[in-house]
């Protein structure tokens, strides 16, 4: 195939070249002198250059571009060494196929290396199964039966063996003249219940074990065999309307099915809720929308669930007046810190956190994720929270996301967020009492009696005075709030201030800015 | 090498079809040669024993076929039956799938691979096919043709379907065989044929009686055309699109046509036409489905051409869909393809429907209609929730698959013990044939 540059040459009668090309190593008598590009050595232009083919070079010799060297600089994989260098020889070799019984000589084309001598590599492919014969002896003894005819089971046997008991085919071939029609299975059983009987009533050189479980090999269920196929058959032939109507049976089902579960689960829960420990059921069972994450090992989390079940039993069994109030966590002793380790802590900043208190009211979770602070701030109550929102812009507080969510900020960015909570329900009782007030007051003029206005009216100011109250109140807790945050952002001075502000805030309503916040939180967590 | 399992040893592959005889050599993906099966001969007796009626509506050759006198002279391959000879007429040794006439056959084998590959047929083992309905008797007679006139030193005869599913690379498969005068449907199984699950029908003659209907056929918005074949037109000049043609017969030649050579050369206009605007729709017979394809331009020998609209995907429909009109007027009408699947299965095990239908095998000229894979999986689905066609891309190989198979097996390593040498021949006689080719 390889075409050298002087073929090419004098295929299209061109002069003969200044250099030859290197597939032309063989004609030195031909070189003549050649004027060569300064700076160039002479046996630079002879040399093939990196990057081109060989093939390629040989047809457009020296006068390779030379952009291509450069421009073929990532250099192409090696071309695999396919084992062993130089050149093999073959040779067109008759071969014996020992497979073949008679002395047909084929030759194909074998490394003269190998070895003529050699076996045909084939022939091991060549394995025939040991069939199963029997005497007439033993035909008479064991193997008589009513259905089948001695020549029919000789020609079964034969035909079972000529198709290496490739059943589908055996079935499709067989055409015992005058015999009934048979079936694939009444093939099989006859052929299985034969090989049977006949290991059952021959020696046996090993032990019974072994000749059970060779038996048990052969063994063929034909009744069995046939529902099934029955059961395939009428698969197939349901009509569309039949396939529909049971994909909507099987639907149904999958729906009824889950309906229970559902109905279970909420029953178990009622039932734990009500009747805690003594309702018997384990307080948690772990579902696939529960948190995921959990803080340590995985690997070990199902053991720490185990560990919390069992510590929400004995919390209960401390406390049977809140069974609703499952703790989860097990109290983690807390371990003794050494002077040194506070030291170290106070100057790397490390604050240590108890884990979440036992008293809280947790249902679920055993292990609280770890998590960014910032987004554990809780928000304020949904029906509530234009209000609150409303409120602190008013004071100019980004609650909804802290620049600076320090441990200090977030604290306080969260009794703010009380604050301004227990305000706007205090307001919204404030105003629900004044509103009373006055209906009752229009209600008390209409009655126009005399010497109940005077009492009734005290009281009605009083009232209207803490109204008034009220609202100064939230001034200055908006003006303390106002500060708080320029605390938070420029984190100079805080402290004392902020403190009273809260306590200020909190003698508002105590209660009440507890409670929402408990109800904020269980809002996050749903 | 011997883990590829191949080992050639320069065998030869002979597959004879209805259109064309295949040969080649074992280990090549494509067959070195393709000669038409038809032949033309000439009888020496002008006007000899050949009495062609009118050409049928079924309108094939091969159906009312003519014998040649043994000692005619057989005009074969290239320049074969499509030079205009005076007098001559045209042949097919296949019919129905199988050889009926085993007189031109050596002459057809010997003209491939003598002629066309320059080999000599007594220095290779040599194999053949067979569709799988061939009997005892036709397989017995290649055997003795092979070893007798060729001198052949190793012979082996081998089932199409079986070679199909090779050729895909399947022990177990359906094939589904689209040829040019059969359709057949073969369940293979580890490598043999279920016999009661095999079917055929005439079915693609009946496809391109449906096209010559078509095309001869007037309509109200033209008349019907002529299939003059560029053989006997002397000349013709350009028209518009469904404007009349204009050409000019070669009236020397008319005389010297026969009846025979004139169905012959019609049937290949015809086929042109096929192969070229045919198709089917993958979705099942849907007027606007039709109508919404871009009409495909034909132009005829005599220099008639037009655009063909829906009309040709009404011809591939009659693979999947005959209309009770057409059923109630021909009661030996071809079953078509969800016919044939559904008797072919039934007579399937159980436990076998699914192995086959996961396991299709789609091979024969006939099936490169376009769309028809698409509609036969649209066919199969509708029965089948799991079916996967297996339908080569490659033309060639999808027409000759039955080659390739053999071309697989011819040169395995293991095969070479199931050759019938000239010795076993010489020895057993004809009853080898039978026993070693299952
Ligand atoms: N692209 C095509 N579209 C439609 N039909 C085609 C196409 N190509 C070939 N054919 C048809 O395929 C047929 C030939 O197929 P193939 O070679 O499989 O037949 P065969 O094996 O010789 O015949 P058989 O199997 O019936 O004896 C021809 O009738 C031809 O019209
Ligand atoms: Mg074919």
């Amino acid at each position: 195939m390889a075409i050298s540059a002087s073929d090419i040459r004098s295929a299209l009668s061109l002069p003969v070249p200044s250099t030859p090309g290197p597939s032309q190593p063989s004609q030195p008598a031909l070189r003549r002198p050649q004027i060569q590009p300064a700076g160039k050595p002479a046996n630079q232009s002879t040399k093939k250059p990196e990057g081109i083919s060989r093939e390629l070079y040989a047809l457009i010799g020296p006068s390779a571009p030379s952009l291509a060297a450069h421009l073929a600089k990532p250099r192409l994989k090696q071309k695999p060494n396919l084992g062993g260098s130089g050149k093999v020889k073959w040779e067109w070799r008759p071969f014996k196929n020992d497979a073949r019984g008679d002395s047909l000589q084929l030759s194909h084309w074998m490394k003269v290396t190998s070895d003529p001598e050699a076996e045909y590599p084939f022939v091991k492919y060549n394995v025939q199964s040991a069939p199963f014969t029997y005497s007439q002896d033993e035909y008479t003894r064991f193997l008589e039966d009513k259905e089948w005819t001695k020549e029919e089971t000789d020609y079964l046997f034969n035909i079972v063996n000529e198709y290496d008991s490739r059943w589908y085919v055996v079935y499709d071939r067989y055409e015992y003249p005058e015999g009934p029609a048979r079936t694939l299975e009444d093939l099989k059983d006859r052929y299985y219940s034969v090989c049977r009987k006949l290991i059952r009533n021959r020696p046996w050189a090993g032990d019974e074990s072994s000749k059970i479980q060779f038996i048990s090999s052969y063994q063929f269920d034909k009744e069995r065999e046939v529902t099934r196929k029955g059961y395939i058959a009428s698969l197939e032939t349901r009509t569309a309307a039949e396939i529909a109507e049971e994909e909507a049976l099987f639907i149904e089902l999958k729906r009824l099915e889950q309906n229970e579960r559902r109905f279970r689960k909420d029953r178990d829960e009622l039932l734990r809720t009500l009747l805690g420990v003594d309702s018997g059921l384990p307080d948690v069972i772990g579902e696939e929308d529960g948190p995921v994450g959990l803080v340590g090992e995985t690997g070990t989390s199902g053991f720490k669930k185990k560990k919390g079940v069992k510590g929400g039993v004995g919390i209960g069994d401390e406390s049977p007046m809140t069974p609703s109030v499952i703790s989860l966590g097990p109290p983690v002793p807390r371990r003794p810190q050494s002077a040194k380790s506070v030291a170290q802590d106070a100057i790397h900043c490390i604050v240590r956190t108890d884990p979440p208190a036992s008293s809280t009211p947790v249902q679920k979770t055993t292990h609280v994720p770890a998590h960014l602070r910032s987004f554990k701030i809780p928000l304020p109550k949904t029906a509530i929270a234009p209000k609150v929102t409303q409120a602190l812009t008013e004071l100019g507080v980004q609650h909804a996301r802290l620049v600076m969510p320090t441990r200090e900020n977030c604290m306080q960015i969260e009794s703010l967020l009380d604050a301004a909570t227990a305000l706007v329900e205090t307001k919204k009782v404030v105003d629900r009492v004044e509103q009373e007030i006055r209906v009752l007051r229009v209600r008390l003029g209409m009655r126009g009696s005399e010497g109940l206005e005077g009492g009734g009216e005290d009281d009605a100011d009083k009232e209207a005075d803490k109204g008034r109250g009220t609202p100064m109140e939230i001034d200055e807790g908006k003006e303390e709030e106002g500060r708080a945050q320029s605390v938070a952002s420029t984190k100079s001075a805080r402290g004392r201030k902020q403190s009273r502000r809260s306590i200020s805030v909190s003698s508002i309503d105590t209660s009440a800015s507890m409670s929402t916040r408990a109800g904020t939180k269980r809002q996050k967590r749903s | 090498m011997v883990n590829y399992g191949g080992d050639e040893v320069s065998a030869l592959v002979v597959d004879i079809g209805s259109s064309s005889v295949r040969a080649g050599y074992a280990g090549d993906d494509t067959p070195k040669a393709i000669i038409s099966s038809y032949y033309g001969y000439k009888a020496n007796t002008p006007d000899a024993d050949v009495q062609m009626g009118e050409a049928e509506p079924q309108g094939d050759a091969s159906t009312e076929p003519a014998k040649p006198k043994n000692d005619a002279k057989l005009y074969l391959g290239q320049h074969g039956p499509s030079i205009w000879r005076e007098g001559m007429e045209i042949g097919n040794p296949v019919r129905d799938g199988t050889i009926f006439d085993y007189n031109p056959i050596p002459a057809l084998i010997s003209h491939a691979l003598v002629d066309v590959m320059r080999s000599n047929p007594s220095e290779h083992p040599i194999l053949v096919t067979e569709p799988a309905w061939n009997t005892p008797a036709d397989r017995e007679r290649m055997a003795e043709i092979m070893f007798e006139e060729f001198q052949v030193p190793a012979f082996y005869i081998a089932n199409t379907g079986v070679l199909n599913a090779f050729a895909a690379g399947k022990g177990s498969a359906l094939v589904i065989d689209v040829g040019h005068s059969m359709a057949s449907i073969t369940p293979v199984v580890d490598g043999f044929v279920l016999r009661k699950g095999l079917v055929y029908s005439a079915l693609p003659k009946l496809v391109h009686a449906h096209a010559r209907h078509i095309l001869v056929g007037s309509t109200q918005t033209r008349r019907g055309i002529d299939l003059y074949p560029h053989q006997l037109i002397a000349n013709k000049s350009p028209v518009e699109p469904s404007a009349p043609p204009r050409f000019t017969l070669r009236e020397d030649r008319m005389p010297g046509t026969t009846d025979s050579w004139k169905t012959w050369y019609e049937n290949r206009e015809v086929d042109e036409w096929i192969q070229s605007v045919a198709g089917v729709l993958d979705q099942g017979w849907n007027e606007q489905a039709a109508a919404a394809r871009p009409p495909r331009q034909y132009e005829f020998p005599t220099g008639y051409n037009m655009y063909f609209g829906p009309e040709r995907y009404q011809v591939g429909e009659q693979f999947f869909y005959h209309s009770p009109q057409l059923v109630a007027s021909n009661p030996n009408l071809p079953k078509n393809i969800p016919t044939l699947l559904s008797e072919s299965l039934r007579a399937c095990d159980p436990d076998l429907r699914q192995v086959l239908m996961g396991n299709v095998v789609l091979t024969g000229g006939g099936s490169l209609f376009a769309g028809f894979a698409d509609r036969l999986e649209t066919e199969l689905l509708r029965n089948f929730p799991h079916v996967k066609i297996h339908a080569p891309g490659n033309p060639i190989e999808r027409r000759y698959g039955g080659w390739l198979g053999g071309s697989i097996l011819a040169s395995l390593g293991t095969f070479h013990q199931l050759w019938i040498s000239k010795e076993e021949w010489q020895e057993h006689g004809r009853a080898i044939v039978g026993q070693r080719c299952k």
